[in-house]
């Protein structure tokens, strides 16, 4: 087995009583993307903050780059790119000075700064911006520029903390774009979002929720648990229908999909037969019943579903 | 290094790119200058004076016509006593009074030295010291009119002007110079700490701190170019008192170059303490307010200290400004140098380790 860019071992964050990361374990490799999904206030940046070494966990390990992030953080900052969820460059300085302040700080200097910023701008496409103040850029433009100037030093590990939030769509398949490219290199990435088709794009995903990773996997591997369990069921009126269907016997998750209903239920042939009963004795106006390909929207319904029956965390 | 230069460099830019800053800087400045230089060249004229004429001569008479020709002294008041020119002058009815004692022209015919005095209310000292200069001259050019010469070379005339209430003359130009540290104080801490915490508020520093830049870089790189910023304040003071309005520089421009830095890294190190405790720009501001209200009242910019009730003047120990100030005015107006200002240099001294090591101690703790 390769040496992993990221190895996160029962890592746990503690704010007075809260705890926002709760043993997070995981593991990613040089090449990979690994997706970060979750609510707010799950503790994904939380989780990035202490990978990057500017947060000191409570307890548990992890090692970046090879360096341990309680006892090495100063060797992990070299190694690594991080886009904060907020963007944090220099508004009032332009895209060229952003960057060259940046490398200065990584000790980046004459040629070697200039050429490693030609890279970037070819990159991203952001030269014919560099004498624009960064503040003026737009929201797309600004990730672009959080992203260049991430991976100025070549880090061989990037923490992107909702990198695609508040960007229009054109620009967020352009950054992917990046993405794809940057762990085709061989760089490690680690990416929050909340968009589903980003995450479908990843390597592995992780769905964490209250600080605790819920579900890991990859998007296939997610999926096939659903496989054969799902249903999409068309009828009318969907309101009374999906209230109906809510109390069904061997229901394990139900989302509303425009005009119909998903249905994941523990056995297929059962719920059919249940699904024809109930619409019938609702007086429900049944068009058609599939089982189909489950989406990973699909499955975090579930997931989500799961976790409420279960009740709330801190009862363990 | 590179990495101080690097921000040292950023730095510059966000303040040339700050109009309200950078107006500032230059306004507060001339702003002072102008309401505390106005106060120089006033000539003061007509100043309300009492004499007490126990002689009652010739003589006397035309010394007082002399006084009064001048135009620097109206007799406004002839009281009867010494007591009575000592109420008139508490009062504020006269600036100054003339006493000529009895015997003054028999004395002078006799080729004795009479005794004149001439007592001057100092609380006002630009009036004053006028007042102290021309009645020296009215004087002299009195004596040489009466043909009043000795062959000792003694002068016949025993001239005392004395000052009451403010016997070192605290003149306008004994304001200028703490124009340097007042400036210092007002503006220096201010502009760091906002710098600072501007950082902090608009969450540039979360991407700071990810690089392997260390806090004492990033400390050391900020504060540079307000160091610039400090000096060029004190040296547009200087040179403008002493260009425009003439205040002699007599002391060390080195030795007060060394001292200004020393005050200046006080002032720094008292912004980068504001920062580390407020959480936004505005309650930098507040708490750097907080402390320099009292600094100026206190320190001896405005009232002297030496007037103050002990618990007050107490607290001036306390007060770096306090110490700057008789430093700047005593290697501008009295030529002072390290020599005598121990005194002053070691508190200072002292205090700017205080705030640095505190500052610095809490920054990082800030960081983490
Ligand atoms: N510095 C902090 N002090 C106290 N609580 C914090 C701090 N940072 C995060 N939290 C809390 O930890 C939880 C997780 O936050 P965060 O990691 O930002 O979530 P996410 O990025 O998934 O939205 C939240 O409840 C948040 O309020
Ligand atoms: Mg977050």
């Amino acid at each position: 087995m390769s040496v992993p860019a990221i190895e996160v071992r029962e890592l746990t964050r503690r704010f007075g009583r809260q705890t926002a990361v709760d043993r997070v374990s995981f593991r990613l490799d040089y090449g990979e993307i690994f997706g970060f999904l979750g609510p707010n206030g799950a503790g994904k940046s939380t989780t990035i903050r202490m990978l990057c070494g500017i947060l000191a966990p409570s307890s548990g390990s992890a090692t970046v780059a090879g360096h341990d992030v309680g006892k090495d953080p100063e060797r992990i900052k070299l190694s690594i790119g991080y886009v904060s969820q907020k963007f944090s460059l220099y508004s009032d300085l332009t895209v060229q000075e952003n960057l060259e302040f940046y490398g200065s700080v990584y000790l980046l200097e004459g040629e070697r700064l200039r050429g490693r910023i030609e890279q970037v701008y070819a990159l991203t496409g952001l030269g014919e911006y560099r004498t624009r103040l960064a503040g003026v850029l737009s929201g797309g433009w600004k990730q672009r520029l959080a992203l260049a100037n991430a991976i100025l030093h070549e880090p061989r590990v990037l923490f992107l903390d909702e990198p695609t939030a508040g960007v229009d769509p054109l620009s967020r398949r352009a950054l992917w774009e990046l993405f794809y490219k940057l762990s085709a290199s061989g760089v490690a990435l680690l990416v929050t979002t909340h968009y589903m088709e980003e995450a479908e794009r990843c390597n592995q995903l992780a769905f964490i929720s209250g600080g605790r990773i819920l579900r890991m996997g990859s998007p296939q591997e997610l999926k096939s648990r659903l496989a054969g369990r799902l249903l999409e069921v068309e009828c009318r009126p969907l309101l009374k229908a999906s209230a109906a269907f809510e109390r069904m016997v061997g229901l394990t998750g139900l989302t509303a999909y425009g005009t119909t209903l998903h249905l994941n239920v523990q056995d297929e042939r059962e719920a059919r037969t249940r699904i024809a009963e109930i619409a019938r004795s609702e007086g429900i106006e049944l068009t058609g019943v599939r089982t189909i390909e489950p989406s990973l929207e699909d499955v975090f319904a579930v997931i989500e579903n799961e976790e409420e029956a279960r009740g709330p965390h801190a009862a363990d | 290094m590179p990495r101080i230069k690097a921000i040292a460099r950023k730095e510059m830019i966000h303040l040339l790119r700050d109009r309200r800053t950078l107006v500032l800087i230059a306004l507060m400045p001339f702003m002072q200058l102008i309401t505390y230089g106005y106060a120089i060249n006033t000539d003061v004229k007509h100043l309300p004076t009492a004499v007490y004429d126990q002689d009652r001569t010739s003589m006397s008479r035309r010394l007082t016509e002399a006084f009064e020709q001048s135009a620097y002294f109206d007799i406004t008041d002839r009281p009867a006593s010494f007591e009575a020119v000592r109420q008139a002058i508490d009062r504020g009815k006269v600036k100054a009074g003339l006493i000529i004692p009895p015997g003054f022209m028999r004395d002078l015919l006799a080729g004795r030295q009479a005794e004149l005095q001439l007592i001057i209310d100092g609380t006002d000292s630009n009036p004053a010291n006028t007042a102290m200069n021309t009645s020296q001259a009215i004087v002299t050019q009195y004596m040489l009119r009466q043909g009043l010469l000795r062959t000792d070379g003694e002068p016949p005339v025993v001239f005392k002007p004395r000052l009451w209430y403010n016997p070192d003359l605290k003149s306008p130009f004994f304001m200028v110079p703490g124009l340097v540290g007042l400036l210092l104080q007002l503006l220096i801490p201010m502009i760091t700490a906002t710098a600072i915490v501007r950082e902090k508020e608009r969450g540039n520093i979360e991407q700071l701190l990810v690089t392997p830049v260390k806090p004492w870089e990033i400390i050391l790189g900020k504060l540079i170019p307000y160091v610039g910023v400090g000096l060029l304040i004190a040296l547009t003071i200087i040179a403008s008192a002493n260009l425009l309005f003439a205040v002699p520089i007599r002391g060390n421009p080195l030795t007060l170059f060394v001292l200004t830095m020393l005050f200046l890294t006080v002032c720094l190190g008292f912004g980068l303490y504001a920062s580390t405790v407020a959480e936004n720009q505005q309650q930098a501001s507040q708490i750097i307010m907080f402390f320099a209200a009292p600094s100026i009242l206190l320190s001896g910019f405005i009232f002297p200290r030496e007037s103050m009730p002990w618990p007050i003047y107490g607290i001036g120990y306390f007060i770096p400004l306090t110490y700057y100030l008789k430093i700047v005015r005593g290697i501008i107006l009295k030529g002072l140098g390290y020599d005598d200002l121990w005194g002053e240099i070691l508190p200072l001294v002292a205090i700017c380790a205080l705030v640095l090591g505190l500052s610095i101690k809490r920054f990082h703790k800030r960081l983490e």
